[in-house]
């Protein structure tokens, strides 16, 4: 369930497998990304999604989570089914954000001194574990590589997850998923996936949507109207060949949608761009010129 | 008169004594003597002449001449003034019968230009000149013989300047003297009369000094004087005296230089110049000869006007600190290119070409090239102009400066819309155009077939040479196709970048201001430029001839129609194929000059629409073989002026060239070449009209289109290659020509003069090439021999290593409890205290994250002897003329190769091969390079191991052939080796320079012999890297070292003295260990 069930709340706060999205994210697929996430998630196998920052990665795994929470014969009886499921808002979705200091307690969990005595708090990857969530480690090469082989045993046909402080092994529910995303964009000699860990995952590449539907992305999540849309995906498009031409990374969709945003709240677009995109993108003073001369190009 | 009175045969026995000449002459004169004087006065002459004669030994010369000359004299005398004549020719001939032959001589040539009572002034000037000796009396009789011609350009009172100064100048030199006299004839007529004074004036001041400077001033005088503006060519002169006096350097130097470069200004700007050369000569001789030459550079840059602000700051500069103004006025300097910078209105492309070149990237999504259009011409490939933007297809070829308006964002914008407009090309596919693509909205098949007489396989090999062999008049249709498809470019632009339209608007509307009227012109030029002005979406009304009103509503609606965002070039195609059926069934002649009517651009074509075009286009073709046809001389059809915006677009070209490049990427060798071959490019550039065949080339031009197709091809294939090896970033200037092009990168840079306390802009040319290969028998025996020593650094780094993981206590939030602390803390609780929550503890990574730079001197030096301390080359004295540098060097190195002695490069070398080992070990990133070379153009960068580079056999190899070369110039080899660090991510950068004396260089100084510029400049270079975050660190085995390393690396950069070389290899691994925990 969603809420606590308490009325006077000021925040509202969720155990971690236990939030789960109410609404159906909007998602608008490019490819046969749906069908191939839900093939693999039948028949449990984790999924590695590769791709640019921004280009809507986690916005996959969320749509792909509420997906898979429906009733799986949807379509026919919906809204029976979703009544007999008694959740109707899918799967629940527990993100790790993954980091340099991510260590191996961080994720299965580890002991709490309450009072006189030490407490066991599970792990954010426990807790996914056993309540069968989609477990979605965000930018996977981040995490240190000792860190990473402990979810070795979780990909393969064991789906185990050893928790050896307490001398237990958890299996996973049926349930549940490992998803990891990476951007092969700035990896270096340093931060490279091994090849033990990466091959244990199916892959899906993301890039940046085509125009056509980067505009509706935009029009929808930023609500403006399909012009200054069409225009920034445009500028997206434009600045995006500057890829390794002077940019280590292309514009990604969402900071194009917080520059529709922007413009949707009032800012002139040049002004708007330059906010969201310019200085976003980089600090170099001629990359910046260049791509307000393609902004100011574009927009009026 | 009796014949007694004339008695000729008295002095001619007279004169029997002297040689037959003598007499001959006064025969041949007497004549004339007796038709024009009296009896006695003819016997005064006669007497005269044999007096003349007789006067010394050899005057009989003299008096040969007399007779010679007389018939002519007295013709223009009156008698006393002949005589007074001849006793100035006797007088002289007192002196030498040389001077008084060559007086009278040129006396009869002389007289149009004397009057009679001035022949006594003339000849005492000459007088004067003699001095008793014999080269006196040559240059006297050189004055005489040159007085003709002199005189025919100079008064006497000239004249008597022109010896005054010949004579002080005789005091150097007689021979000079001479010279100068002889040239004046040819130099005087030359000059204004009125800058004769000024002329002579600085001779004069010339004698005092650099007196052989005379002759150069005398030949090339005339050419001098005439470069500047008429009414300023005096105080020119009196400039070059003025600092000619004050001793600023060669005044010949100056004045070939300076007129030069007021020859390269227009006449106006002269005199305001030479008003900013008075004011500055008051603060700096020196100065003025560096401004004056230079204006011409600086006016390129700034708009006339603004060439005082510039010349003012350099007069403040000038007051701050004399070396500093004087590099601001040789422009070598940082603060005069940025006082250019700022006053300018106008733009280089170089100061934009970053930012536009990445605004072309991103709006066309390929790798564009932005370079100046003078570089297209250059290669001889088809482009002519240099003025004009253009493409060929992969890059954008703009005008290397601006400057239509007044400030800079203006010319910005200008440039914006040339390279979008260019971009608008290969964004919106002007070059892909295919033959048999459908066209959007025209009916294509049936109207390709019509006109397809002369298609087929008519030998096209490409579609746009396929496209334009339908016509019977290529440029016609060519004109057509250009016009039309700018449009669609045009169009599409604003279309979709709404941004740039204003200014894109703004600069169509100026284009449309310095069109010709149609109505002036033959009605098919008159259609033609209304098509123009259409496609330029004027707006006004245009006075247009009455006789194609309905031609042009066709073209309206035909252009209309092209203006939209979903025409293609095939519809460009298309309409071509309509508009010139429609154009070329209207006749070239005059229009009727009354039948102009008025007509609002606006409202042309508006009743028609697309549907009725075919209509309409029927009727008029139809209507053209009828009467009513206008009638006249049928003229030559002549291009419609150029759009400047647009540039030139030659779409053809860039088809065919586009071929070249592609087909021969794709063929494995030559012989698969599949692309058009050297005859179908001959035979495409011959027909096509895109080419212009020049009147001289017309003659052969079956050779200069060989020319061509071979241009064509050598850069199609370099383009392939430079395309194949893409990534040199930092290429900052690029010489095709030069035969180490392709093994060496050039790469400029600054250099830091700190008597100026500026720097000179892109100073140092420095070229990177990679080491060579030699053995890696010097790395493995190095290794062997210092087997103790490699085992222990090594253990000594893998001692760093594991130290990457630390243990972190005390932390309020951790991995795992840390136990000694959670009992602590319960002691602390059940004693009642609070208990501390730092009870945690964490692995921190403590990541070694180092990059450093090696960079070797091997200079010379580096050769001397390690032991042998008497032997010393003392490496200062190397000779600064180039050639004698070169002997020097072959000597030195025929003796460095019979060495058996160990050079401090081996060491260096040694110590770098340790180093090299211990670097491996702990896995930092390291690059080695060397450096060395001659002069600030040739500052050799050798790689022998790139930072990203790994440690393999090669580097092994190359270590080997490190060895002595030539000079020391330290700063540009540093900026370059920081820059490459400076690409680098890593925590800490060293950047460790490893030298065995003080930097030294030809011309690293300003008189060769002051050290001090270099050691600054140097030490600039290493402040620069400090600013970058760089560690810089000097190691030095030079025992002198302390005094100049304390200047350059002050008291806040690391340097060592090794005091012991041999201590060097273990030293090394020491300090590089100190350097980078």
């Amino acid at each position: 369930m969603a809420t606590t069930g308490r009325e006077q709340t000021l925040y509202r706060h969720y155990i971690i497998e236990e939030y789960l999205l109410e609404e159906e994210p909007f998602y608008l697929p490019v490819n046969d990304e749906v069908e191939v996430f839900e093939a693999a998630y039948k028949t449990k196998i984790p999924v590695l999604l590769k791709g640019p920052t921004g280009c809507g990665k986690t916005r996959f795994v969320e749509y792909m989570s509420w997906r898979l929470g429906r009733p799986l014969v949807r379509g026919r009886k919906r809204g029976k089914a979703a009544s007999k499921n008694g959740t109707g808002k899918g799967l629940p979705l527990v993100t790790i954000a993954c980091h340099e200091d991510l260590t191996s307690s961080d994720l299965v969990g580890r002991y709490l001194l309450e009072g006189q005595e030490t407490k066991w708090i599970d792990g954010p990857l426990s807790r996914a574990v056993k309540a069968g969530a989609i477990c979605y480690l965000d930018e996977i090469v981040e995490a240190r590589k000792d860190t990473t082989v402990l979810i070795h045993p979780l990909t393969d046909h064991r789906r185990l997850l050893p928790v050896e402080k307490r001398g237990e092994i958890l299996e996973a529910s049926d349930q549940f998923l490992l998803v990891m995303s990476y951007n092969p964009g700035y990896q270096s000699a340093l931060k490279d996936l091994k090849h033990s860990t990466r091959q244990r995952f199916i892959s899906l590449e993301f890039d940046y949507s085509p125009r056509e539907i980067e505009t509706q992305v935009i029009e929808h999540e930023a609500g403006v109207g399909p012009e200054v849309a069409v225009n920034l995906a445009k500028l997206g498009e434009k600045v995006r060949h500057l890829k390794d031409h002077g940019l280590h990374e292309g514009v990604s969709t969402r900071l194009l949608i917080y520059a529709g945003r922007l413009i949707a709240g009032g800012i002139p677009p040049r002004r708007a761009c330059q906010a969201a995109v310019v200085w976003g993108l980089t600090d170099d003073s001629e990359v910046q010129r260049s791509i307000e001369e393609v902004v100011s190009s574009i927009f009026p | 008169m009796t014949d007694k009175a004339y008695d000729p045969a008295m002095f001619e026995s007279q004169l029997q004594r002297f040689p037959v000449s003598v007499v001959t002459e006064f025969r041949g004169a007497e004549e004339a003597a007796r038709k024009h004087l009296g009896a006695d006065d003819y016997q005064a002459w006669a007497a005269e002449g044999v007096s003349l004669a007789q006067h010394t030994f050899r005057s009989w010369e003299a008096a040969t001449e007399y007779f010679k000359s007389t018939p002519r004299v007295v013709q223009a005398l009156d008698f006393p003034e002949v005589m007074e004549w001849a006793r100035w020719g006797r007088a002289l001939s007192s002196d030498s019968p040389v001077i008084s032959s060559s007086f009278f001589r040129a006396t009869p040539e002389v007289i149009p230009y004397v009057r009679g009572s001035d022949l006594g002034r003339w000849a005492g000037v000459g007088q004067r000149l003699y001095k008793g000796t014999w080269k006196s009396s040559s240059l006297a009789s050189t004055y005489f013989e040159a007085s003709p011609r002199l005189l025919g350009a100079l008064s006497l009172e000239e004249l008597e300047d022109l010896v005054d100064f010949i004579d002080s100048l005789a005091q150097k030199s007689y021979d000079l003297a001479n010279e100068c006299l002889a040239l004046a004839s040819g130099v005087f007529p030359k000059i204004e009369p009125g800058d004769r004074v000024s002329f002579l004036s600085l001779g004069s001041v010339l004698v005092g000094g650099n007196w052989r400077d005379v002759k150069p001033y005398f030949e090339n005088g005339p050419k001098i004087i005439e470069r500047v503006e008429p009414r300023q060519r005096g105080r020119f002169l009196n400039l070059a005296q003025q600092l000619s006096q004050q001793g600023a350097g060669n005044t010949i130097t100056f004045l070939v230089e300076a007129s030069a470069a007021l020859g390269e200004v227009h006449p106006d700007w002269h005199g305001p110049l030479l008003d900013m050369a008075d004011r500055l000569a008051a603060h700096s001789a020196a100065a003025v000869g560096e401004f004056v030459k230079n204006a011409p550079v600086v006016m390129n840059r700034l708009r006339g006007e603004r060439l005082e602000g510039w010349f003012n700051a350099g007069l403040r500069v000038l007051d701050e600190n004399e070396d500093g103004g004087l590099a601001f006025f040789r422009l070598e300097s940082g603060r005069a290119e940025r006082a250019i910078e700022e006053m300018s209105s106008g733009l280089d492309l170089a100061r934009v070409n970053e930012v536009l070149t990445m605004y072309c990237r991103a709006l066309a999504g390929q790798r564009v090239e932005l370079r100046p259009t003078d570089e297209l011409q250059g290669k001889g490939i088809g482009w002519t102009s240099s003025d004009y933007a253009t493409t060929e297809g992969d890059n954008i070829f703009l005008p290397g400066f601006v400057e239509r308006y007044t400030t800079k964002d203006e010319n910005f914008a200008w440039f914006k819309v040339i390279a979008t407009h260019q971009v608008g090309h290969l964004e919106f596919g002007s070059f892909g155009f295919q033959f048999d693509k459908p066209s959007t909205v025209f009916a294509a098949e049936e109207q390709r077939a019509v006109l397809g007489k002369r298609d087929g396989d008519g030998g096209a090999r490409i579609d746009l040479e396929r496209f334009f062999d339908l016509f019977s008049d290529r440029k016609l249709a060519s004109d057509i196709f250009m016009l039309v498809e700018d449009g669609r470019i045009d169009h599409r632009v604003k279309y979709e970048y709404a941004g740039i339209g204003e200014s894109y608007r703004r600069v169509q509307r100026e284009s449309l201001r310095s069109r010709p009227e149609p109505d002036s012109l033959p009605l098919r030029e008159a259609a033609m430029e209304v098509l123009v002005r259409l496609s330029l979406e004027e707006e006004g009304t245009v006075k247009t001839p009455a006789e194609i009103a309905e031609h042009l509503d066709a073209l309206a609606v035909m252009v209309r129609t092209m203006q939209n965002e979903e025409r293609t070039v095939e519809d460009t195609a298309e309409a071509t194929i309509r508009i010139y059926d429609l154009l070329s069934t209207v006749p070239n002649v005059e229009a009727d000059p009354e039948g102009g009517e008025e007509r609002s651009m606006d409202e042309m074509g508006q009743d028609a629409d697309q549907g009725d075009l075919d209509q309409m286009m029927q009727d008029l073709m139809e209507g053209a073989s009828g009467e009513g046809q206008p009638d006249g001389q049928e003229q030559e059809y002549k291009s419609p002026q150029m759009v400047d915006f647009r540039g030139e677009f030659k779409p053809e070209l860039v088809q065919a060239f586009d071929n070249l490049k592609n087909e021969r990427s794709k063929a494995q060798n030559p012989m698969e070449i599949t692309g058009l071959s050297e005859e179908d490019l001959r035979q495409l550039l011959e027909k096509s009209a895109e080419i212009e065949v020049t009147e001289a080339q017309e003659g052969d031009l079956p050779q200069s289109s060989s020319q061509f197709v071979d241009n064509l091809i050598n850069e199609a294939a370099r383009q392939q290659q430079a395309k194949a090896k893409q990534g040199t970033q930092f290429q900052h200037s690029e010489d095709d020509d030069a035969p180490l092009a392709g093994e060496a990168e050039t790469f400029l840079y600054d250099e830091w003069d700190f008597r100026a306390g500026d720097y000179k802009p892109r100073w140092c040319a420095v070229r990177e090439k990679r080491m060579d290969e030699g053995t890696v028998d010097f790395f493995e025996r190095t290794l062997r021999a210092h087997y103790g020593l490699v085992s222990r650094i090594k253990k000594q780094f893998e001692s760093l290593a594991p130290e990457q993981l630390r243990r972190v206590k005390h932390l309020p939030d951790g991995e795992e409890y840390d136990f000694d602390l959670v009992v602590e803390a319960m002691i602390q609780a059940r004693a009642g205290d609070t208990p501390t929550d730092k009870i945690y503890w964490r692995r921190n990574k403590v990541e070694r994250d180092v990059a450093v730079s090696f960079l070797l001197d091997m200079s010379a030096s580096t050769a001397e002897a390690v032991d042998e301390t008497r032997r010393q080359f003392d490496s200062w004295d190397f000779p600064d003329d180039p050639r004698d540098y070169m002997t020097w060097l072959r000597t030195r190195r025929e003796e460095m190769s019979r060495r058996t002695y160990k050079r401090i490069i081996d060491i260096e070398k040694e110590s770098t091969v340790l180093l090299i080992k211990a670097l491996e070990a702990i896995g930092d990133q390291y690059g080695i390079y060397g450096f060395s070379g001659y002069g600030r153009e040739n500052v050799e960068f050798y790689v022998v191991k790139d930072i990203a580079e790994t440690f393999g056999e090669n580097v092994k190899r190359r270590l080997d052939k490190i060895t002595p070369m030539h000079a020391t110039r330290m700063g540009p080899a540093i900026r370059h080796a920081v820059s490459k660090l400076d690409d680098h991510e890593a925590r800490t950068k060293v950047l460790f320079l490893l030298s065995d004396g003080r930097p030294q260089d030809r011309g690293y100084s300003r008189e060769g012999v002051e050290k001090e510029y270099a050691v600054h400049d140097t030490r600039m270079a290493l402040l620069e890297a400090r600013r970058l975050g760089i560690t810089p660190f000097c190691l030095t085995v030079d025992r002198a070292g302390h005094d100049y390393l304390k200047t350059m690396m002050g008291g806040d950069m690391g340097y060592e003295v090794v005091a012991d070389i041999h201590t060097l290899p273990e030293r090394l691994p020491q300090l590089y260990r100190r350097l980078t925990v």
